[in-house]
């Protein structure tokens, strides 16, 4: 079974990377504007772009290869694991990716261990009593914070925890301190459904058969709860995060830019901006990757905490 | 059990990365501009601005050139070659002496890329004993200037790779690079064997962040010691901020609309004339900018005082005198207040970028106020290389740009670039006026001061008058400096940010 | 433990909702305001009895603005939705009633749509026409139809074999009547919820994208772009900030109560 879900997320992982390919081939060949240009603005700055600029981009980069065969280049260059040079800086998108990779990832994983930590035992508590205060006052919390965008939570937080008490950085990536507060901003999204998640499925926990069954032969609360509820509340949280990773990955952009973070959402975005189809393809590329390495290792983790999924 | 796992977790992510800030007395910089490259073409201005790397030459505040690395210069009789002297005892931050063979290659490199040097008639860059000699193949008098542009900035043999790239910064300045990581971070200390004066600051550290507001919030909290570029609603209430002193300074850089004299609608000097006469340039100023004395009247600012021409009538705002030019040259006001001739609506685009914040503000401010004239601009918010591309394909048909005029610190090589014969990706555009190319081409090779200073009033009236582009508004440079630190000044012509002179407060 | 269709909860969303949208549609009929129409001279101007709702950094009256922005972000959400559910739906209950190739075949489609980063289609649609609203509709429209494919195709497969269709089939029902009295029963509220969840995902979607000048651009009033140009007057005029916040918010939080207590 588990040999069978790994190979499915295997076709997944080599359908998009070739999705990625003709996707970024396809479109970046239809957006407008001459390419040339659009790279010597990226590279030179708005103060230097001229026509010179850009006939001397053209002219070093070969920018008049049809699309089909530097398609075909890429997929070649794909298979020996060579994503190719920034059009921009010149270097290699392997290296400005994997720096900007890690930013990415400490700052995702921040978030994830965060939201875990606010939204698990606030869930678990409402779920337990359903309709307490705890359960009332964490719904209205978080349909609150479901509704505010992403940037105004973070411009709230540096106002209040940064700038108000002065005691985290406002932005930048030195320390980890500096990771606190845009982690802060992404879990405190994330946070705000699972813990809604969590109390549907401890509620269901608390409330089915099985549970009664543990309770009724006379094991303690904490016990039974430790022994039979946690782990079937588990799965469903579990399954949950993997769809929650789309969200960190994207909506990374956003507070990467007001913290000033070097992650991959903003590298996308300067990416196209500048017309840097390489750094396009390798930051979609690992973007897609990533996601379907997590959703993998999900799986994998719900089938080791539910032994009875391994084998549906 | 699950709260102390997370804390685990959490302290042992927290131990992970370099503490750089356990590192004491470091002088933080945040401004918007990313260091997309180690190229000095593409971000030599970070190097020496930071002073990591040094040029040939530097400017003064008035844009006068003076000796950096090389400490004199002399030129030939029949100007084409220029010598340049360079300092003693200079050595490059990996230790090996600065030598003028290093220095002409650095030079050379820089010819081969996009940037000031390559428009300038450079025929050969040597080294010769302790000189370099620089021959073109006809006069250029902006050529001293050229040379403290940070494109042509000076590194060591080994910054470069074999095909010309430039894989690290082996600079001369004051800072050493301890880690650079592009786009964002760059931590510099003192250099020990700095030829100059030994700054005060042992180290910096330089963040880009793009977002005007990030950056002003991070001068109220202190987590930043000098903050540049500061949005103007920032500005004002940083003013009031204790810890913080608010500095501001012109800068010769211009918002202006660049305008296709070639456009049937624009062809007439007339109707150039009444878009410029819609403009609010004072409400601007005031709303937008919320600095009043921010209005253009004429291209070149009063802080560069050999182009600002102080007797010109400045250009302003009239609708009614807008509305008889534009009628006689036969357009009428239709049904929705648009005008029309011949059936065509006066309609037109109008290009910008949002690299400047302020530009699709000031961009939308501008079509309102055409409108008043009965002018329906369109707004077209896209790339900076929109602008070039439009001028070269001929589609474009206004553009509001913010153009440096002092991109290397002497103006007239701005202005060859822009108004010469055949109009300037930044310039004009089917603007048809022999006297200006006249003018420009004997400013470039005049020697005697009174016909230079008459030469240059000739050219700053004959573009009052004709309107290539149309001035609205001027920049100012502006920091938000922590009271930590004395000594601060702003280079007007954003050269350097003056690290090496500033010190802590006792 | 389904909500019913038509609980408190949803009655309230659909309220606020409802109340929202006529804001934004009655004030250009009362107040022909233009949400363009600038007066440097006063900008930043408190709420009057000429502007209810102040003026905002360009003098421009808010009231127009946050009526109009209200207009552009429900309409692009809805159109973006309903895009999005039709093909979503029809698919996935393709794939869950034929099954076989169709469905592998589907399937694989929306497993690879669904890991491809949706913000690199969104950044390389909105790049095709800058500015445009058609590249946000389309970017939203193809992020979004997966979820109704994936949710439908499941329903879909469960129903197929139950005993109830069985004994339709046997009666000699055809496929038109059996989507309708057992199928479309069964996925109408999980769609109604779905959209729901997808409009709020789509306005605070294209509030962010403002927010990283990708989306639509000056001088349009848009929600998120509102919020980013007043952002930096939020000591000197809260009040202006507050409104576009408040505007998300109250759109959002009255999606989300109307779609339910959670996604499928």
């Amino acid at each position: 079974m588990i040999v069978k879900a790994v190979g499915h997320r295997l076709l997944q992982a080599v359908l998009v990377a070739l999705a990625v390919g003709v996707l970024t081939f396809l479109l970046t060949g239809m957006l407008p504007g001459d390419m040339a240009f659009r790279i010597a603005a990226g590279r030179y700055g708005y103060d230097h772009v001229t026509a010179a600029a850009a006939e001397a981009v053209r002219a070093e980069l070969g920018l008049d290869r049809p699309a089909a065969m530097a398609l075909g280049h890429w997929l070649w260059d794909l298979l020996r694991f060579d994503l190719g040079d920034s059009l921009v800086s010149g270097d290699p998108v392997v290296e400005e990716i994997a720096h900007q990779l890690g930013h990415s990832a400490r700052l995702a994983l921040t978030a994830i261990l965060l939201s875990t930590l606010l939204g698990l035992p606030l869930g678990i508590l409402a779920g337990l009593r359903p309709g307490g205060l705890v359960d009332r006052a964490s719904l209205v919390l978080a349909t609150a914070l479901r509704a505010v965008p992403q940037f105004v939570v973070g411009i709230l937080l540096i106002l209040l925890v940064a700038v108000g008490l002065g005691a985290l950085p406002v932005a930048g990536h030195d320390s980890a301190a500096h990771g606190l507060l845009p982690a802060l901003t992404l879990a405190l999204g994330m946070a705000a459904v699972s813990s809604r998640v969590t109390r549907d499925a401890t509620l269901a926990v608390v409330r089915s058969p099985y549970y009664a069954f543990a309770r009724t032969k006379g094991l303690p609360e904490r016990a039974a709860f430790l022994r039979h509820g946690l782990r079937n509340i588990g799965v469903p949280v579990l399954a949950y995060q993997g769809v929650q990773l789309v969200y960190l990955i994207e909506g990374v952009v956003v507070v990467e830019t007001l913290f000033a973070w070097p992650g991959i959402g903003h590298a996308l975005v300067h990416a196209v901006i500048a017309r840097d189809v390489p750094m396009i393809q390798g930051t979609a590329l690992v973007m897609g990757l990533t996601f379907v390495l997590l959703n993998g290792l999900v799986d994998l983790a719900c089938a080791a905490i539910d032994p009875r999924r391994a084998q549906a | 059990m699950l709260g102390a796992l997370g804390i685990g977790a959490i302290a042992a992510f927290a131990l992970a990365p370099s503490a750089a800030s356990a590192l004491d007395r470091t002088l933080s910089i945040v401004a918007p501009w990313e260091i997309g490259s180690t190229d000095p073409s593409k971000s030599g201005y970070v190097f020496t601005r930071l002073e990591v790397a040094e040029t040939l030459l530097d400017a003064d505040d008035s844009g006068q050139p003076r000796p950096a690395l090389a400490a004199s210069w002399t030129v030939s009789d029949d100007r084409l070659t220029w010598r340049f002297r360079l300092r003693d005892g200079v050595r490059f931050h990996d230790g090996t002496p600065m030598t003028a063979e290093a220095a002409a290659a650095s030079l050379r490199h820089a010819l081969g890329k996009p940037g000031p040097l390559k428009q300038a008639p450079v025929a050969a860059i040597d080294a010769d004993g302790g000189e370099i000699v620089i021959r073109l193949s006809e006069p250029f008098g902006p050529l001293p200037a050229t040379l403290a542009h940070n494109s042509t900035l000076i590194l060591a043999p080994a910054a470069y790779a074999e095909n010309g790239q430039v894989t690290q910064v082996i600079g001369t300045g004051p800072y050493r690079i301890e880690r650079l990581e592009p786009p964002q971070r760059l931590v510099a200390a003192r250099f020990p064997d700095y030829w100059g004066a030994k700054p005060a600051v042992e180290r910096i550290g330089f963040l880009a962040a793009g977002r005007g507001e990030t950056r002003a919030l991070m001068a109220e909290s202190g987590d930043a010691d000098i903050v540049f570029t500061l949005d103007p609603a920032s500005q004002k209430r940083l003013r009031g901020n204790r810890k913080l002193q608010v500095h501001a300074v012109p800068i010769p850089r211009t918002v202006a609309l660049k305008v296709n004299a070639g456009h049937p609608f624009l062809q007439d000097v007339r109707a150039r004339e009444a878009l410029s006469l819609t403009i609010d340039r004072a409400g601007i100023a005031a709303a937008i900018l919320r600095t009043p004395d921010a209005a253009a009247g004429q291209l070149l600012p009063p802080s560069l005082p050999e182009w600002h021409v102080a007797g010109l009538p400045p250009l302003g705002r009239d609708i009614a005198r807008a509305s008889a030019l534009l009628a006689e040259l036969g357009w009428t006001k239709g049904a929705d207040g648009i005008l029309e001739r011949g059936g065509q609506p006066f309609r037109l685009t109008l290009r910008t970028f949002p690299d400047r914040p302020e530009l699709p503000l000031i961009a939308t401010a501008i079509q309102d106020q055409a409108r008043a004239a009965g002018i329906d601009l369109r707004v077209s918010i896209g790339n900076s290389s929109d602008v070039p591309a439009g001028h070269r394909d001929g589609t474009l048909e206004l553009a509001l740009m913010a153009r440096n005029f002092a991109l290397i610190p002497d103006p007239l090589a701005t202005l060859l670039e822009d108004f010469g014969p055949e109009g300037g990706d930044w310039g004009a555009m089917g603007w048809t006026e022999p006297r200006m190319a006249a003018v420009l081409a004997e400013l470039r090779d005049a020697t005697d001061p009174a016909r230079r200073a008459e030469l240059r009033r000739q050219a700053v009236t004959l573009l009052q008058a004709g309107l290539p582009v149309i001035p609205v508004a001027r920049y100012q440079q502006t920091a938000a400096v922590s009271k930590r630190v004395e000594g601060f000044t702003i280079d007007p012509f954003e050269r350097s940010y003056r690290i090496s002179s500033l010190r802590w407060a006792p | 433990m389904r909500d019913s269709l038509l609980n408190g909860r949803r009655m309230t969303g659909l309220a606020v909702l409802a109340a929202v949208a006529a804001f934004a549609w009655a004030v250009p009929l009362l107040a022909g305001a233009d949400p363009n129409r600038q007066n440097l001279t006063a900008i930043l101007a408190a709420p009057s009895w000429a502007e209810p709702l102040g003026t905002d950094h360009l003098g421009r009256s808010m009231l127009a603005r946050l009526a109009a922005a209200l207009r552009l972000s429900l309409s692009l959400a809805l159109l973006g939705v309903l895009s999005a559910a039709v093909p979503g739906v029809l698919l996935g209950i393709a794939a869950g009633w034929r099954g076989g190739w169709v469905d592998r075949g589907l399937g694989v489609l929306a497993d690879t749509v669904l890991a491809l980063p949706g913000l690199l289609l969104v950044l390389l649609l909105t790049a095709l026409a800058p500015g445009t609203l058609w590249t946000l509709y389309v970017g939203i429209a193809l992020v979004l139809w997966v979820e109704y494919f994936r949710v439908v195709r499941a329903t879909t497969r469960t129903l197929a074999g139950s005993p109830q269709i069985e004994a339709s089939r046997l009666l000699g029902f055809g496929p038109a009547y059996i989507l309708r009295r057992h199928l479309w029963p069964e996925i109408a509220p999980v769609v109604l919820t779905l959209a729901a969840f997808g409009a709020a995902t789509a306005i605070l979607a294209i509030a962010a994208l403002g927010f990283v000048s990708v989306g639509v651009r000056p001088p349009t009033a848009e929600l998120g772009l509102m919020m980013t140009e007043l952002l930096p007057y939020y000591d000197e005029a809260p009040w202006v900030l507050l409104q576009p916040i408040l505007a998300v918010f109250l759109l959002v939080l009255s999606l989300n109560l109307l779609a339910g207590s959670r996604k499928p």
